[in-house]
């Protein structure tokens, strides 16, 4: 027994460092977002503010950084994942529903092939669609002659939206197919019987019954086409959306913007999952309810009904929340206290930072100087002396050999 | 062919079709197969195609094993071994995220209680829900020279100087760890989910030890989970490109990014066809591997 004990302890820990893990520099992340840094960290905390957000900032080095009110890249960006997504909605899903419901109809022996071939996409690299997609269209715009396949082989959203399209298919496909299999096939039979076509059919019957599953998969080919990196950064051409402008970002270095920008998007994620459980649940609960109904229905005998429980239960998670509220109220007001929060804080950081600057600006300009006066006696001052300024050390592209090569060699 | 037609009505039929055959043929077959006839193709500008120089050819295959002619290697070790780094890290990180992500399965199928295991499941899913992109950058705060676990690290004196993290490819690792985990645990969760409790129970009553039920009852049960996930995560981690982009050193390149270059950078796009090739015919490979092995069906891997 008591090892027993023993292992569940461990279990219990390994479970809250997975979750530690999962979770953990997500957090971390949100958090940068609020340090007024220009780059995003934790430990050297400058000041607390929502600059990321608005924005921006100019650096003290005279670099935009811009905030994520303020950059344009990215609405742009934002603009052209929405386009796309609901492109491929629009798309995925019908084509996702015929696959769907051809696959109920066709022989065992075809079914195999044609479910092969249909789960095929999510199998392949996401770089591969993106890359033959793009290949075949530059062939049909080469072979258009200028004309309305020309104009679409070279539109990077269009070629997308087909890209996108070719997996997430799929993806609706399967939620379709788990919805079709527990489709009660009398009630078509029922309503053919009672003299409706079969397009009536589809409609009346069909449609209503695969409505949620046509609602999730618009759901989820929506959130697919939004997040997609791997496919898209191919198919897009000259264009740009919200993940490939992140990606360029990124790769030119980090900044805390994208930290809020990652934030924004935690948040709304998190809401939607809330509002999603919240509904799943009462829903779960009207289930139930109607279920034991009916079995109380049934039960004569009356000691067996039980009394249903009254009043209003206060669900656990409000205290969770609420503390969570508490705990944010008492370290702002600490924050404040200490003076790490506003704009007195950033002008005080900021100074320190540009007497910092100015500090080393100083020193290079020494080094420059000396340099300077090392190599007067060549008698070679125009444009070198500006580069020196800029470099300080004119050791450092001794070897360089390109712009200044007119140095003499000093052995 | 009329049977079909019968039982959907015109209106209904033709939609089912044109959907189905739009999606199939121009989306899926045609692509794949012109991206393959390409990957033969020397790389010429768009007017001479079609002339006298437009024959098949191996060279873009043969620059992928043995390098350009003009270097004196023996093959081409650049990217032939960037090929099977890549490969081989796929495969650790599959079995590492297998290791890491069957007690959390099991944990979440079997021994949690209902109320506790859709909470734990509801808290998976958001954070896979995020862009992979920021995903991987929320690791690059992280893992960066003046970042997070540097800082710490200096602050209790464990190291003296920064670790560099990037260049040393921990980071990057981590990342496609991370990046896939969830993809791991779903498999193995509905797998296990659908196991009897009762059989548990028996295993422990007839004295079997924990890990001799693991290995006998419940890994047997979940294999189809276990394949599933497997395969899923290796093709994804051997296919990721936003995490590399984010997170790997400028010294190491993940084979994606070699496709990448070849594309948009060198504008050889029959080579990057070629090396594309390549990575989908190793995937498909790798898929029928798995399949031997577990003797699964390929319905049972996509779910």
């Amino acid at each position: 027994m008591k090892s027993q004990q023993a292992l569940k302890i461990l279990l219990g820990i390994y479970i809250f460092i997975f979750f530690a893990y999962l979770f953990g520099p997500l957090v971390i992340m949100s958090i940068t977002a609020f340090n007024s840094a220009e780059f995003p960290s934790v430990t050297p905390w400058e000041c607390f503010s929502l600059r990321w957000f608005n924005e921006g900032k100019i650096a003290y080095d005279g670099q935009h950084l811009a905030g994520l009110a303020t950059d344009w890249r990215l609405h742009e960006g934002l603009i052209t994942s929405l386009k796309i997504g609901l492109g491929v909605v629009l798309l995925a899903v019908p084509i996702g529903l015929s696959a769907a419901l051809v696959l109920t109809q066709v022989h065992s022996r075809l079914r195999t092939a044609f479910y092969s071939l249909s789960i095929m996409p999510v199998l392949f690299p996401g770089v591969i669609i993106g890359i033959s997609t793009v290949v075949l269209w530059d062939r049909i715009a080469t072979m258009g002659g200028g004309g309305l396949a020309t104009e679409l082989g070279r539109n990077g959203v269009f070629l997308t939206i087909l890209a996108q399209t070719c997996f997430i298919s799929t993806y609706c496909f399967l939620i379709f197919v788990a919805r079709l299999q527990r489709f009660d096939q009398t009630q078509e039979e029922a309503a053919l019987d009672l003299g409706a076509n079969q397009t009536q059919v589809f409609f009346k019957i069909l449609i209503p019954y695969m409505m949620p599953a046509i609602a999730s998969s618009c759901v989820i080919a929506f959130l697919a086409s939004f997040e997609n990196y791997n496919t898209t950064v191919f198919s897009i051409l000259s264009d740009q959306t919200l993940t490939t402008v992140i990606a360029s970002k990124v790769r030119l270095g980090i900044s805390p913007a994208i930290s809020s920008l990652a934030l924004v998007i935690i948040l709304i994620t998190l809401t939607v999952t809330i509002i999603y459980e919240v509904l799943r649940r009462r829903e779960d609960k009207k289930k139930k309810e109607i279920e034991a109904e009916a079995l109380f229905a049934q039960t004569l005998d009356s000691r067996l009904k039980k009394a249903k429980p009254n009043g209003f239960k206060i669900p656990k998670s409000i205290f969770g929340i609420l503390f969570f509220v508490v705990v944010c109220i008492f370290g702002f007001n600490k924050m404040v206290e200490k003076g790490m929060y506003g704009s007195t804080c950033i002008a005080a950081t900021e100074k320190e930072k540009k007497s910092n600057f100015a500090d080393q600006l100083k020193l290079l300009q020494k080094n420059a100087e000396i340099a300077n006066q090392r190599s007067s006696e060549s008698g070679d001052v125009g444009e070198k002396k500006e580069f020196d300024s800029i470099f300080g050390d004119p050791n450092l592209f001794k070897d360089f050999g390109g712009f200044d090569s007119k140095t003499p060699k000093e052995d | 062919m009329k049977y079909f037609f019968n039982k959907n009505g015109p209106l209904i039929s033709t939609y089912l079709i044109i959907a189905i055959s739009f999606w199939l043929v121009f989306l899926i077959i045609i692509p794949q197969l012109y991206m393959f006839d390409l990957s033969f193709r020397p790389n010429i500008p768009p007017l001479l195609r079609g002339g006298p120089d437009d024959v098949y050819t191996l060279t873009h295959y043969k620059h992928f094993l043995f390098g350009s002619e003009t270097s004196g290697e023996s093959y081409n070790y650049v990217d032939v071994g960037v090929f099977k780094d890549t490969l081989l890290i796929a495969v650790l990180i599959t079995l590492i995220n297998l290791c890491f992500c069957y007690p959390i399965a099991f944990y979440i199928a079997k021994v949690a209680s209902p109320n506790t295991a859709r909470l734990l499941i509801v808290s998976l899913i958001i954070p896979f829900w995020i862009n992979e992109l920021l995903r991987s950058f929320a690791l690059r705060i992280l893992f960066a020279g003046e970042g997070f676990i540097n800082n710490v690290l200096l602050k209790f004196g464990l190291i003296d100087t920064g670790i560099n993290f990037i260049a040393m490819d921990v980071a990057l690792y981590t990342g496609l760890n991370y990046a896939y985990i969830l993809l791991m645990i779903f498999p193995l969760y509905n797998a296990m989910d659908t196991l009897d409790k009762n059989q548990l129970e028996a295993a422990e009553d007839l004295g079997s030890s924990m890990l001799k039920t693991h290995f006998r009852i419940v890994i047997p049960h979940a294999k189809a989970g276990i394949a599933s996930g497997c395969t899923m995560v290796f093709m994804l981690t051997a296919g990721a490109l936003a995490t590399p982009v984010v997170l790997s050193s400028p010294n190491t390149f993940w084979f994606t990014q070699l496709i990448y270059q070849w594309f948009n950078m060198n504008d050889n796009w029959p080579r990057g066809a070629a090396y594309s090739v390549v990575l989908l015919s190793v995937s498909v490979v790798f898929v029928l591997l798995m399949m031997k092995i577990f003797k699964v069906k390929i319905g049972e891997i996509v779910r």
